[in-house]
């Protein structure tokens, strides 16, 4: 067979560019500290392993799935585990969707960083790179252990890539509290794990389980999913983790990191059939993310917290679609989410670029001066309220449906809620950004070269396209799928999407206007139309988002703070074996050694 | 005799061994208990050649090189120890205490 | 005879390894575990192993314990040290030591030991075997001798920075503890 197709290839190429690139990286820094070639060979990485990635598509379609696995850990009656690649419909559409986010960004960066000095430019591009390696090596497990290797990987270098700036102590401390909340949640990963050997002797995505162990790995697993996906309670790192260069927000919150965990599910969709409590379990716990994080996006300043918390919502959606059992809404949402939410994120990346600040008020008016990058994040906001025709429609739809009728219609309503306010939010950040007046501090804003305008307009196209590629999707996963506009989801979803885009217009709208008459009376908390809103708005709404946010605040991270001290505590407790003498230890290592010779003699 | 003899003695020879390797102060005393230890193992490694068939003669080589090499950083180790805390009892070194 | 020599060497082994703990003197320690050794020596001998017998005596013996009186020497403390050689754990240490062997000799008695008459390899195959099957092995441990050698000297090395201290006193004073 022709290398080119041979779909194992293909993979193996996926995989091993940007391990490669990376590689080169470390071991050459002459390379590494001169930068600019540094960049050059992590994106030829990135776009060898996208080229494969592509074609691994349309032979994927010619051949259907593929697998090739070496043995790892060898036992007696059959290996115990193993590692390789698993093509099939899931982790091929996958694969080519984090490549092309991955590449985007990285070209993205190569201007977006471009201030960097060079030798933390070079630093940057390998971390990239070996970040693309791990996600690919997790998207490609053929089994739940290398995809667990995979996924520390990708928590490793993600924990890099937030803490890039690690000299800036937010950024470190922001850095380290994403890594060991994921950690946290990755214990569940492990046990599962674990526990999942002991029930069936291997690692494989469509193990047959005892009810009660189903239920039991599967809560494990998805407790690793919490943490990576940032569900509630474990969001909280997120937020924070806007530390890292915009660009890595683009690469982490939207397509790739953050998606692991909903991937996994997706992957493990077997296990979790099998487990009915789980996934009911999931249904509620993302239909209240989605509200929860839709209410926190409402409230902030920082256009790229906006951002996080409206990924965190968009998580949800697709947990409570796993948690309803249609796997396929959940990975269709993945998907359309990747394209738009890396877009947006670059497309604010380039609007901080220009402005030199996060801060939604310093923007304003930024239509006149970037129009691109105004058009593209246009595209990219409408797609995610949902817009009808654009990709977010189409999947958020799917999502939708799949909850109808549901515990009484209640997850159905609260993601309904949740769409609306997606939309007040994105209309919010447009018109307080690129509507409106131009602010003082945009003036001098221009439009980004072409370098990284050059990946918003290609991510720009899938975000309003990637919806009528469903069918094409859902036949290579081997599901069934058919867009339609009419019937109750979609014309209540299509109203709540217009609905909110008209309310932020006419909150954020018309109170530019408000301002505009005031003279420039600074934030529009003054003006006459916000003190109308106050009522309804702030009272209501942002009552709740506070109420929330107090939870998140002292519950929440008061739990976190909890489980510190009470670790503290016991250490304490217990250091007194600790005598720090040579024969103490020894007595105790010599009684135990021969204990241990005992239960063996007994047993 | 046969191998049972040995074994047991090799046994015997152990346990002195763990007793030296508790209660000696020294550093030096729980190096020559360590030596102990070996020496038992080497002779249920020749007890095997010998009643058992096995190829172990070869692995007692080995085991005597790496304890030479053992005792020479061992006893570097002693000096080490020495000059830092002025003697060799080794209860001086409490640095790892809770 | 040959039973007669077996029996002397064991019963030499095991009076001079008590020796080895029990002693006062570290410097009759390592006497008395330079006839432990030498007992073992026999044992090999007996057990159809004059080669390492042979080696026994030249390494362990000659060297090892060499060694040993030499390290003791030159860290010797002419204080109180001797009178103390042991410290207060002998009761637990004679409980984990029944412990130990109680549990190996439970194991070996009962376990169906393996009987064989295959004679074990003269020296000449001994020999052979280093360098043909055990090739890999064999070189490794040379390596391993050298870098132990090369680690034993930087370890032992007396640095500038601690030469120019007086002799004697502690580089890390806030280290020091009481002894007991």
């Amino acid at each position: 067979m022709n290398a080119l197709n041979d779909p194992i290839f293909l993979a193996a190429v996926a995989l091993l560019a940007p391990i490669g690139a990376a590689l080169l990286l470390v071991v050459l820094p002459f390379v590494r500290h001169r930068g600019a070639p540094a960049a050059g060979l992590c994106i030829f990485g990135s776009v060898l392993a996208l080229a494969a990635a592509v074609k691994l598509l349309f032979v994927h379609h010619e051949l259907g799935d593929a697998r090739f696995a070496v043995t790892w850990i060898s036992a007696v009656s059959k290996p115990i585990a193993e590692i390789g690649l698993f093509v099939d419909g899931t982790s091929s559409s996958m694969l080519a969707v984090v490549c092309l986010v991955a590449l985007c960004v990285q070209v993205f960066s190569v201007a977006y960083m471009h201030d960097e000095p060079p030798r933390g430019y070079g630093r940057y591009f390998a971390y990239h790179a070996f970040f693309l390696f791990s996600m690919n090596a997790f998207v490609l497990a053929p089994n739940l252990l290398q995809a667990f290797a995979g996924w520390e990987l990708v928590g490793l270098t993600s924990y890099l890539l937030i803490g890039f700036y690690f000299a800036k102590p937010s950024a470190a401390k922001a850095a380290v509290k994403a890594f060991w909340m994921t950690k946290l949640a990755d214990m569940g990963f492990l046990f599962g794990l674990l526990w999942l050997f002991v029930a069936t002797g291997g690692f494989e995505w469509t193990a047959k389980l005892d009810p009660t162990v189903a239920v039991g790995v599967t809560l494990l697993l998805f407790l690793a999913v919490v943490g990576k996906s940032a569900q509630f309670p474990l969001h909280i790192w997120l937020p924070d983790a806007m530390e890292g260069p915009t660009p890595v927000s683009a690469l982490l919150h939207a397509a790739t990191m953050v998606a692991a965990g909903v991937f996994l599910i997706v992957r493990a969709d077997p296990l979790f059939v099998q487990a009915a409590t789980t996934q009911t379990i999931m249904l509620w716990i993302g239909a209240f993310t989605a509200v929860f994080a839709a209410c926190l996006a409402l409230v902030q300043r920082d256009i790229k917290k906006v951002l996080a918390y409206s990924t965190c919502s968009q998580l949800g959606y697709m947990v409570a679609a796993l948690g309803a059992g249609s796997a396929f809404a959940g990975y269709f949402h993945l998907g359309t989410h990747a394209f738009f939410k890396a877009l947006l994120f670059l497309a604010a990346g380039s609007v901080i670029h220009a402005v030199h600040s996060n801060d939604l008020a310093d923007m304003g008016g930024l239509r006149k001066k970037m129009p691109l990058t105004t058009l593209t994040f246009v595209i990219g906001a409408l797609s995610l309220a949902g817009i009808p025709g654009l990709a977010g429609f189409f999947s958020k739809d799917l999502v939708l449906a799949s909850l109808e009728g549901r515990f009484g219609w209640v997850p159905w309503g609260m993601l309904m809620f949740s769409a609306f306010l997606t939309a007040f939010y994105m209309g919010r950040v447009l018109c307080l950004a690129f509507f409106g007046n131009l602010s003082h501090k945009a003036e001098h804003a221009h439009e980004a070269p072409l370098s990284m305008s050059g990946p918003l307009i290609v991510l720009a196209v899938p975000s309003v396209v990637a919806g009528f590629f469903g069918s094409t999707l859902a036949h290579a996963v081997g599901g069934h799928y058919e867009a339609h506009f009419v019937g109750l989801t979609p014309i209540v979803a299509s109203a709540m999407a217009l609905a909110g885009l008209l309310a932020s217009i006419a909150v954020y709208g018309r109170n530019r206007d408000a301002r505009v008459a005031g003279a420039i009376e600074g934030l529009d908390r003054a003006s006459a139309v916000d003190r109308l809103w106050e009522l309804g708005y702030r009272r209501a709404l942002l009552g709740v988002s506070s109420v929330l946010g107090w939870i998140d605040r002292y519950v929440i991270d008061g739990l976190m703070n909890f489980t510190g001290y009470t670790t503290i505590e016991a250490g304490a407790a217990v250091r007194g074996a600790q005598t720090g003498r040579m024969r103490h230890y020894l007595v105790a290592v010599v009684l135990g050694a021969v204990l241990v010779a005992v239960m063996g003699l007994v047993a | 005799m046969t191998l049972q003899h040995c074994l047991l003695l090799a046994a015997a020879v152990f346990a002195i061994g763990v007793y030296g390797l508790i209660t000696r102060r020294q550093a030096i005393g729980m190096l020559i208990s360590l030596e102990l230890l070996v020496n038992s193992a080497n002779l249920a490694l020749v007890a095997f050649a010998k009643h058992a068939g096995a190829p172990t003669q070869p692995l007692v080589l080995f085991v005597l090189a790496i304890t030479v090499a053992e005792v020479a950083v061992g006893l570097a180790l002693v000096m080490l120890f020495y000059r830092r805390y002025d003697d060799t009892l080794l209860d001086q070194a409490n640095e790892a205490r809770g | 005879m040959a039973d007669a020599l077996f029996w002397l060497c064991a019963v030499g082994l095991v009076v001079s390894s008590i020796a080895v703990v029990r002693t006062r003197d570290l410097v009759r320690a390592v006497l008395w575990l330079a006839l432990a050794l030498l007992s073992t020596a026999g044992l090999f001998a007996y057990l159809d192993a004059p080669f390492l017998a042979g080696v026994q005596v030249l390494t362990y013996v000659g060297g090892v314990a060499t060694l040993m009186i030499f390290g003791l020497m030159v860290t010797r403390r002419h204080t109180k040290a001797a009178a103390e050689a042991n410290n207060d754990q002998n009761v637990i240490g004679v409980v984990a030591a029944l412990a130990v062997f109680g549990v190996l000799a439970y194991a070996i008695l009962n376990t169906k030991l393996p009987e064989s008459s295959v004679p074990p390899p003269d020296t000449s195959e001994l020999g052979r075997s280093l360098v043909h099957e055990y090739l890999l092995a064999f070189e490794a441990v040379s390596l391993l001798l050298l870098a132990a050698i090369v680690g034993a000297v930087v370890i032992a090395r007396r640095r500038d920075a601690e030469a120019r201290e007086a002799p004697g006193t502690s580089s890390l004073p806030s280290f020091r503890a009481e002894a007991d």
